[in-house]
């Protein structure tokens, strides 16, 4: 141990250097320093070790310090900045407009940051895909930014690699392939409509003529692109109008949820969700999609059934509505089917023009050829959708560039391949025998974030980098560019897509900042370039990139011979792959806010299942919950059933993305691997499944047990016809009410917070949920907490079936607490840790909460949320940074619920009152509204008679929940209206 | 048998039990008025800073207005640690070769930045935002004292819940005209009730008691 230099009473002080901080003014100002030579002879040399007297001295010391320590806690430091960066006001978030990609295709987003530290995404409201809105993979992003499991720096046989080390190795190993053009290199990628990364590809190709990239997705659109080859000689892209169309009929489409433009399409879909002029959907599926949920008839099919009854639909209107151009398409259908496409041929013709098919990506190619020839046939083509150039550079994506790929693997032609496609040992068909071949790759490199199936047989693992922290762009469908930039420098050392690839195209000395300014400057010229750069990346997108729809002509013939060569519907029980709603490949399989998040539909936590309808599983006798084994071509996995009402008869929905073996702490060994029994030859629609139960049971969290509404008026939904005739039903959930206590009078405040939710609007998806999660601070539970119904979302989102179990429609009902203006949890709470504001606002002091939980017992909504556990006490110090400042984390024995956002109202009231201005009735958004797609949650003051909230809470369709309780709740719900075919009622 | 207690135990068990509940609620009392007493809310503590600054001389002498070196004061939460290149702004012209500035180089020229002890500490769980109080004339030394006249910067009033919420009840006396909110040394008018009736009606004063105005 070294010498202490302490002051010792009788020795002389060390010498204070320059550096030395002071104690007290005096010493300070240098008068304390005793003059040399005042000390009695003997004492003037210092021990030089650590003596009696120190030790004597620090005894006393510390014990003083422990006493004094238990009253004070050490003062707090303040750090400043150095140099202020431009546009950071500390204690104010700023906002950065970025993009994510979502299938290879730009979602614009703002991500909210704190002194640099990014804690929240939204959506960019200048962003085509985005609106403003965000769904569930945007919004949980950010979670994996902070992620303790991911990756860093470079691994090679085990051992880590210098970055400037891994840039010289690929150098050499480009060097070695460049002598035979490369014939031995492959790439394996993902499809991406990124400028830059399309300028390194072809680099990469200039220099090595003979390597080839392979591009590989198992969510792929192939099937919409062959189909638009077939009917247009093309493989073009279609973008939906969805505001213009009266009559949509979507052929097992998720698109309100998981394809394509989901959050656009949400928004336009709903805008025709209100009495004037509603729109009419059809959905044909198996599952019960979110889509499925929103739709005015959901036509209950297998999903091999869906290509004959559209085939069904096309003759019908070949040989009732003459549109003979069809009747070479079409094939009738006889019975029910029949009669059902019979009705919605009529329907779609008598909205000619304002009308519109749509294919899901599972479905053969040429039934997204018939759609595009029916749109056309009808004069849909031009005004609800149109065409344009795909944005992606890879149109195809599918199985069969991977399949090609295994062939030259097998074959060992292949001696270094670059992955940079996620995970392709496990989100391979298991067929290919993918994650084997990839083993015995001699130089295979590939780009990570975190441990998966397919880095533990590569030989060198590079880490990824978060969009959050990369440079980059991207597209989005209708071709507008985005720069992606960073919200931080990377947490750990990692590189983006970008870096890795100019690693061998000679410029990884570039870095990807300089790859994608070069580029963009190459593209638009060096005249302003530095002003218009700096204005795309404030904006989030680049204008005037958008690309402009083509005119199309359909080749009805080809058509007609691919529908002939069509497959046929498989025999026997079908197997029918989803894209998991949460987890969608399995990507976000170690995202815990997504584990958490209940299924859209079926509410299930932390777990996927293997769906089947009620029919089915009487038949084959099974229950919530039973495992059985499925096999499908000779492979076979264990998978608990989850019997969904409305789910197709003798089908199964096998989820992808569970199931891993490979993954960080949240997702590993949760759920099944659906994907283990896809087939190359069939990877959405297969037949021939077996059923065999193994006598074992699955706990399966679901959130939500109760389906129904036990009869009492919760979400309620009108026929749109039927609305004027239920105005008096409604009067009942609405207007005056007896209240226990007296009611206080809030119309004389300045400001009267409420929310009015429209569940004619509201899909179900989730996001509300998630957003909420993302500002407020919520903690995740685990699968055990959820099974005991200890989940803390603030905002649930209820979904109730209406109808038999075999063929039901559902409303789907956020809630959250309603703040009432008569709470029955405010007078039950011993310690006042529950009051009102004068604005209205049910107010959670978490300080005074001494957790008696009387409250959550007298709510009659059950919003409110108790930390059972101390969820945060094992938190990562890195996942500690996603905490938003202004909301407090709350301890162990509190209870919770949703606070309106108050730290969002008072930011705005702060911001106007400071400028001496009023806040607008529109001017305070909460998480909920900001993040949904469809417009569903409008929040505002009340007594700003102009604002959408109070226009919307006057709404014909307004009621309140539990109205007869005469809680008098703020938050008002719009009831769900449906617009059916009376011919099909 | 005779009786297990004497009568003398009856006193006896009462007297305990009244020392019993005196000693309860004199510990409680008295925890209370500690942490009411200036030792409690850590008033008039001079604390040593590693530079050692003296607003004496920076706010007296040279007449620096506060916002100049805490800049967010008026736009933000935080009033804002000046970054050490705005002390350079003057220093790297005069007094620079003094060693009191040393640590203030350092942090410059080696990039670290200066780690100062925080003085006025509220709660984590208080959301105090400066701009609005700045903004609707609550001058700065209405909290933080005649900051003029310390060597080292010092807590002088309690910063308690109840300190807040007196002024947030009655915010009239604590008024000024927003040109004299940085001025320390400003001298209210005899008649500073009628002036906050005055201001509070100017600038639209109407602070809020509910729980969710300063904790969320």
């Amino acid at each position: 141990m070294p010498p202490l230099s302490l002051p010792i009473h009788g020795q002389p002080a060390p010498h204070r250097g320059p550096e030395q901080r002071w104690r007290s003014l005096a010493e300070a100002a240098g008068s304390a320093d005793p003059a040399a030579g005042s000390y009695p002879d003997g004492d003037e040399a210092a021990p030089d070790s650590f003596g009696r007297r120190s030790f004597m001295q620090l005894l006393g010391a510390s014990a003083a310090l422990a006493g004094l320590s238990a009253c004070k806690p050490p003062r707090e430091k303040v750090v400043s900045y150095v140099r202020r960066p431009a546009g950071v006001t500390p204690s104010l978030p700023g906002f950065y407009a970025s993009a994510l990609s979502r299938g290879g295709h730009a979602v614009g987003v703002l991500v909210e940051t704190h002194e640099g530290r990014p804690t929240k995404i939204e959506g960019n409201p200048g962003q085509a895909a985005s609106l403003g809105a965000a769904g569930l993979h945007e919004l949980a992003s950010i979670l994996d930014l902070y992620d303790p499991s991911r990756l860093a720096g470079v691994r090679r046989d085990g051992r880590p690699l210098a970055w400037s080390a891994f840039l010289q190795e690929a150098a050499g190993l480009a060097a070695a392939h460049e002598k035979d053009g490369g014939a031995r290199l492959r790439l394996l990628a993902e499809p991406t409509s990124s400028p830059a990364l399309a300028d390194q590809r072809a680099r990469l190709l200039a220099r090595f003529p003979r390597a080839r990239v392979h591009a590989w997705d198992p969510l792929a659109e192939d099937a919409a692109r062959v189909g638009a080859r077939l009917a247009f000689g093309r493989p073009l892209e279609a973008a939906y109008q969805l505001e213009g169309a009266d009559v949509i009929l979507s052929l097992d489409a998720d698109f309100l949820a998981s394809e394509g433009d989901h959050l656009r399409n949400a928004r336009a879909f709903a805008s025709r969700r209100t009495q004037a002029g509603m729109n009419r959907l059809y959905q044909a599926e198996a599952g019960y999609s979110v889509t499925g949920g929103a739709a005015d008839h959901r036509l209950r099919m297998r999903a091999g059934e869906v290509l004959p009854f559209a085939r069904a639909v096309a003759a019908a209107l070949a040989a009732h509505h003459g549109l003979p151009a069809l009747a070479a398409l079409g094939a009738a259908a006889a019975g029910e089917l029949g009669r059902t496409a019979a009705a919605v041929a009529k329907d779609l013709y008598s909205a000619r023009g304002r009308g519109l098919v749509l294919v899901g990506r599972r479905q053969p190619a040429a039934l997204h050829a018939l759609a595009a020839v029916v749109n056309a046939a009808l004069g849909n083509t031009g005004v609800t959708v149109v065409w344009r150039e795909p944005a992606l550079l890879d149109p195809l994506a599918g199985v069969a560039g991977l399949s090609a790929l295994a062939r030259e693997l097998a074959a060992g032609q292949v001696d270094t391949l670059i992955v940079t496609a996620w995970n392709p040992a496990y989100t391979a068909p298991a067929d290919l025998g993918l994650a084997a071949l990839l083993g015995k790759v001699p130089n295979l490199v590939y780009l990570a974030s975190r441990e998966d199936e397919t880095s533990q047989v590569a030989g060198t693992v590079v880490a990824a980098a978060h969009p959050l922290e990369s440079w980059g762009d991207l597209r989005g469908r209708d071709g507008t560019a985005s720069i992606v930039q960073p919200l931080l420098a990377p947490l750990a050392e990692s590189v983006t897509e970008l870096d890795l690839l100019s690693a061998f195209t000679g410029q990884g000395h570039l870095g990807a900042w300089r790859l994608v300014r070069d580029g963009w400057k190459a593209r638009t010229g060096e005249a302003g370039f530095d002003q218009a750069w700096d204005g795309w990346l404030a904006a989030g997108v680049v204008a005037g990139t958008a690309r402009p729809p083509v005119a199309v002509a359909v080749d009805a013939a080809a058509v007609a011979a691919a529908l002939a060569a069509a497959p046929v519907p498989p025999a026997g029980l079908e197997a029918c792959f989803a894209p998991d709603d949460k987890a969608l490949d399995g990507r976000f399989a170690d995202n815990a806010w997504l584990q958490e998040l209940p299924h859209p539909v079926s509410k299930l936590t932390w777990d996927n299942a293997a769906f089947l309808s009620p029919a089915t599983a009487r038949r084959l006798g099974l229950a919530d919950g039973d495992v059985v084994a499925l096999s499908l071509r000779g492979r076979t996995v264990d998978a608990p059933v989850l019997i969904q009402p409305g789910h197709a008869d003798e089908s199964v929905t096998l989820p992808l993305g569970y199931g891993r073996t490979q993954a960080g702490p949240a997702g590993a060994g949760i759920g099944f691997a659906a994907g283990a029994l896809r087939h190359a030859a069939a990877p959405w629609i297969d037949g021939g499944l077996e059923l065999r139960k193994t006598g074992r049971r699955h706990a399966l969290a679901r959130t939500q047990e109760h389906f129904s509404m036990e009869g009492r008026a919760i979400a309620l939904g009108y026929d749109v016809g039927a609305l004027p005739h239920a105005a008096h039903e409604l009067d009942e959930h609405r207007g005056e009410q007896a209240t226990i206590l007296p009611a206080v009078d809030y119309s004389k405040e300045e400001y009267r917070w409420g929310m009015a939710i429209d569940l004619s609007r509201c899909t179900g998806c989730g996001a509300c949920t998630l957003a909420c999660q993302a500002e407020n601070n919520i903690p995740i539970v685990g699968k055990e907490q959820v099974l005991k119904s200890r989940e803390m979302h603030w905002l649930r989102v209820d979904r109730y079936y209406e109808g038999t179990p075999a063929d039901p429609t559902s409303v789907s009902q956020p809630l959250a607490c309603v703040h009432c203006e008569s709470a029955p949890c405010e007078y039950v709470c011993p310690v006042n840790a529950t009051v009102h504001s004068d604005e209205g606002l049910n107010e959670m002091v978490y300080n005074r909460c001494v957790g008696t939980r009387y409250c959550s017992n007298n709510c009659a909504y059950k919003v409110r949320r108790f930390n059972y556990l101390d969820y945060r006490g094992t938190m990562a110090p890195v996942s500690k940074m996603l905490q938003n400042p202004d909301v407090t984390v709350r301890a162990r024995g509190v209870m919770e619920k949703c606070s309106y956002c108050v730290q969002r109202i008072e930011r705005v009231r702060i911001g106007a009152r400071s400028q001496g201005e009023k806040v607008g009735g529109d001017a305070v958004v909460s998480a909920c509204q900001q993040a949904c797609s469809a417009e569903a949650i409008v929040f505002g003051n009340l007594n700003d008679p102009a604002s959408r909230v109070a226009r919307l809470q006057q709404d014909e369709r307004r009621y309140d929940l539990l109205h007869e309780l005469g809680t008098r709740p703020r938050t008002a719900y719009l009831v769900r209206l449906r617009n059916p075919n009376p011919e099909l009622a | 048998m005779s009786a297990l207690f004497t009568k003398r135990s009856n006193a006896l068990l009462l007297t305990t039990l009244g020392v019993l509940g005196l000693g309860a609620a004199g510990t409680i009392g008295g925890l209370l008025l500690y942490w009411r007493t200036p030792y409690g809310t850590n008033q008039n503590v001079q604390i040593v800073q590693p530079v050692q600054f003296d607003h004496r001389h920076h706010v007296q002498d040279d007449l620096i207005d506060c916002r100049y070196c805490h800049s967010s004061v008026d736009k933000a939460p935080s009033a804002g640690i000046p970054p050490t290149e705005l002390c350079l702004s003057c220093h790297s012209q005069i007094w620079n070769k003094s060693p009191l500035l040393d640590v203030v180089r350092q942090s410059w020229f080696a990039n670290k930045p200066i780690v100062w002890t925080r003085v006025h500490k509220l709660p984590d769980f208080v959301y105090f935002n400066h701009a609005i109080h700045v903004n609707k004339g609550v001058g700065c030394a209405e909290c933080h004292g005649r900051v003029d006249q310390m060597a080292v910067i010092e807590q002088v009033q309690p910063l308690t819940m109840g300190f807040c919420l007196d002024c947030h009840r009655n915010p009239q006396p604590r008024l000024r005209p927003l040109e004299e909110v940085a001025n320390v040394r400003w001298r209210p008018p005899a008649d500073r009730a009628a002036l906050g009736a005055e201001l509070a009606r100017k600038y639209d004063v109407k602070p809020k008691v509910n729980c969710t105005t300063c904790h969320r």
